[in-house]
Order: structure tokens, then C-alpha cells, then sequence
């Protein structure tokens, strides 16, 4: 039983390395000839991947999958509580700027 | 606690599937420690609006000083950060398996991967300093140093956290699974708010 545990975390920690990976090349989409240019597709998906970590986090190293229904769907109401903060201070400040 | 240490009680037939499934929720760790992770993820939200608040009023100077930052940098501090929490996620499971030995060197390695982190985000600060990146020098590096100075304030207690759950585990007398999963608890939080300011500082335009 332990083992299965064990490989079920270390197939977590590969999920979580790759997302991060996949900033290398979200990072490189945006850039031109070395420069950084503002995209509203980059930043709302370079937040999108890290509060699937974050779930990912909460849900399997946290162990709150075993854990009671309140502490699911507390932490589950956080991480919409953080898209909802992130993302929108986002595109109220653009608004703001325009 | 106590409806874990139930889990083996003998039963049969829908009896045991009903009270296997009840007995496997629990709270990992002291509640206290919850309450905690959610008010300090509120609090590192919060700082999170005011930064992109202010990153949109002022687009061009922020992508200019964020260039500075190296992406391989950022992206080798999270998997250390990931390598560690890993680590305790096993530490966490081999104690409750009554594996000591394995759960120690477990924690030992959550200590060195959050040591890497922190040697290789010292090391960060002083290429920036050197380059002329301090923290009155721009209000992007002034974000900068404030969030990933306030969060390896948070893997400094990391640390001393890691130890009490060492010594903890050290001796059969002080052993307690509560104990080691309340720490494990802080550890993963530490990491996932990483995650988050990672995204924010280094990868968001």
C-alpha cells in the first residue's frame, strides 16, 4: 500500500515539474527577438497553471483528498478566491490604465 | 486521530466499506495549522492585487526590469521547492507506516532541497544587486525583493519547523503523527506560495 503511495506522489512531482517546465516555453511565446512584451494571454496563463499546482498541491501532498468535505471544499473555495483576486486586479488595473 | 486509529477494527460486509470510507477523512495535521495556512495565503493574496495593481498602471518599465530576472533561475528554485515537498509527503506517509528510519531521511531531505532553494535565492539577490537591481532602484524590484524576502522569512521557519519534527522523530517516546503532519502541512504551503509568486514575478507580462 505504502508503494502505491509512493509512486502516486513521485507521478504528482513529475505533473508539478512539467507545469513548470511549461513556463519555459509560455515564457518564450511572449518574447520577441529577446524582448518582453506585455500579453494578457501569458499572464492569465502563467496564473491559470500555478493555481492548478496550487490545487494539485492542496490535493495530493496536503492530503485534504482524504481529509473531511469542509477542508475540500475550504481549500477548493481559496484557490477561486485567489483566481478571482489575481485575475481580476489584472483587468481592473488594465482598465484602469486605458 | 481517533478515527484512524479505528481503521482496522474488524468488520464485515457494508459495515467495513462504510466505516473504511469514514475512517480514512481526517484532518492532516493540527486544525490550527489550517487555519494559519488559509489566513497567510489571504494575507500573500492581498500583496499579490496590490503588485499587478500597479504592474498594469506602468506595463513598459516593469517588462524592462522583470528582463533582468533569469526564467532558469526561477524555474530551478520551484522544483527544488517541489523536490522538498515531495519529500515530506513521503515523510509524512512513512511515519504514519511506523517507517522512522525512512521518514527522517525523508525530512532530513526536505531540509536540503529548501537549503538549495535558499542558497540559490541568496545568490539571486546578489547577481541583481550586482547588476545594479536593488531594492529602491525600480518598483518592480522593489515587489521583488519585498515578496521573495517575506517568503524566505516563511522557509526560514520552514526550518526550524523541519527540526522540531527531526527531533520529534528522533526518539520512539516523542513521536507523534499529528506532530509531523502539522509540519508537513507549513512545509507545503511555503512551496505552494512559491508557485504563486513564481508565476507573478517571473513569468506574468
Amino acid at each position: 500500500m505504502s508503494t502505491a503511495f509512493n509512486k502516486r506522489l513521485m507521478v504528482v512531482w513529475l505533473l508539478l515539474s512539467a507545469m513548470t517546465a511549461a513556463y519555459f516555453w509560455l515564457d518564450h511565446s511572449a518574447d520577441h527577438n529577446g524582448m518582453l512584451r506585455p500579453s494578457t494571454v501569458v499572464t492569465v496563463s502563467a496564473i491559470a497553471i500555478a493555481l492548478i499546482k496550487v490545487r494539485i498541491i492542496f490535493r495530493e501532498f496536503m492530503e485534504v483528498r482524504h481529509a473531511p468535505a469542509l477542508l475540500c471544499r475550504l481549500t477548493d473555495a481559496w484557490v477561486v478566491l485567489i483566481a478571482v483576486c489575481l485575475i481580476g486586479s489584472y483587468f481592473v488595473g488594465l482598465s484602469i490604465a486605458n | 486521530m481517533t478515527t484512524r486509529a479505528g481503521a482496522d477494527a474488524p468488520l464485515h460486509g457494508l459495515d467495513k466499506v462504510a466505516t473504511k470510507a469514514q475512517a480514512t477523512k481526517f484532518i492532516p495535521g493540527q486544525p490550527d495549522m489550517w487555519a494559519f495556512v488559509l489566513f497567510e495565503t489571504l494575507i500573500f493574496t492581498s500583496y499579490f492585487v496590490v503588485y499587478l495593481l500597479f504592474r498594469t498602471q506602468h506595463r513598459e518599465p516593469y517588462l524592462q526590469a522583470q528582463a533582468d530576472l533569469d526564467l532558469r533561475v526561477g524555474i530551478f528554485n520551484t522544483i527544488a521547492l517541489l523536490l522538498s515537498s515531495w519529500a515530506v509527503a513521503r515523510c509524512v506517509q512513512a511515519a504514519r507506516n511506523g517507517a522512522y528510519r525512512s521518514a527522517l531521511t525523508n525530512a532530513f531531505l526536505t531540509i536540503l532541497f529548501g537549503f538549495v532553494f535558499f542558497v540559490s535565492k541568496v545568490l539571486e539577490w546578489v547577481k541583481e544587486i550586482r547588476m545594479g537591481n536593488g531594492f529602491t532602484t525600480n518598483e518592480f524590484f522593489q515587489h521583488y525583493f519585498f515578496l521573495t524576502s517575506i517568503h524566505c522569512l516563511h522557509l526560514l521557519i520552514g526550518f526550524i519547523v523541519m527540526g522540531v519534527v527531526v527531533y520529534q522523530l528522533w526518539h520512539p517516546k516523542r513521536r507523534s503523527q499529528e506532530l509531523v503532519e502539522t509540519g508537513a502541512t507549513y512545509w507545503h504551503t511555503v512551496d505552494f506560495l512559491w508557485v504563486l509568486i513564481f508565476a507573478l514575478l517571473y513569468v506574468v507580462r
